[in-house]
């Protein structure tokens, strides 16, 4: 501590040891903070409509349209370590090798509080497709609104606000 | 040319009461940050506080401040004669 150049060296390694103690002090406060909000999550039509592959123009690919209905209170999710939110609903079957399926059909990324009340009547955002390019063996499918919490400093942690309660049927339509 | 760079020396009790005073400044900050920010629910007001604050110390404790240098070294009054000492080691003198 006799010189400048020594004072700056002690001070700033304090310094930095405060902010390792600081930041996994806040990282773990955000387990203190826990919050469950449930919302609710209804789809109102599932349609399959025949259609053709990209890039390949004989084969036949089969496209799946979902109309939904969101409303969900997300707000108790944001509290002083939370940056944003990432909110999406995903389908969710199991095919004929019993593979689980998760397929992300809608996404939205919350960045405020105040935009954290979610209320949607909307359609698929990206394209819900069957590997085996037809959905006719796949009965139904589950669907469900998560969520995932993107902290300032600490842990990504994963959530599922609304759940429907009963499978929904894929409604298959020869023309379009 | 070079610019000399200041060394900013200061004495031993001014070097405990820096050490002291950086130790006690920087951990209490810290408490104190985490707590306000926790209560307001801003990381802003925590990551604020302890900024501006650790820049305060700094500029209490980095410059040689005469209130660290109250203290100088008194050294013992030089013996007037300077004596030949002859060391020995056995019967090798060296």
């Amino acid at each position: 501590m006799h010189s400048i150049f020594s004072r700056i060296n002690n001070v700033s390694a304090l310094f930095s040891s405060c902010m390792m103690g600081l930041l996994v002090a806040i990282s773990l406060s955000s387990f203190l903070l826990t919050a469950e909000p449930k919302g609710h999550l209804a789809i109102s039509s599932v349609k399959v409509y025949p259609s053709k592959a990209p890039r390949y123009p004989r084969r036949k690919q089969e496209m799946a349209f979902v109309n939904f209905n969101v409303t969900a209170d997300l707000t108790p999710l944001f509290n002083w370590n939370t940056k944003q939110l990432f909110v999406s609903l995903e389908a969710e079957y199991e095919n004929t090798q019993g593979v689980k399926n998760e397929i992300v059909i809608w996404d939205r990324i919350v960045r405020s509080k105040d935009d954290a009340f979610i209320r949607i009547v909307g359609k698929n955002k990206y394209a819900f497709r069957e590997i085996s390019s037809t959905f006719k063996k796949i009965p139904s499918a589950h669907y469900a609104l998560k969520y995932n919490v993107m902290p300032y400093v600490g842990l990504l942690t994963y959530g599922e606000a609304a759940r429907t309660e009963e499978p929904v049927e894929f409604h298959i339509e020869t023309r379009v | 040319m070079s610019i000399p760079i200041p060394q900013g020396m200061i004495d031993f009790a001014g070097q405990k009461q820096v050490d002291e005073i950086s130790r006690i400044w920087l951990i209490s900050s810290t408490v104190i940050s985490f707590v306000a920010g926790f209560a307001s629910q801003n990381i802003r007001v925590t990551f604020g506080f302890l900024g501006i604050s650790t820049l305060l110390l700094f500029a209490v404790v980095i410059p040689p401040w005469p209130m660290f240098n109250k203290h100088p070294v008194t050294w013992l009054p030089s013996v007037g004669e300077k004596k030949k000492i002859k060391w020995t080691c056995g019967s090798y003198i060296l």
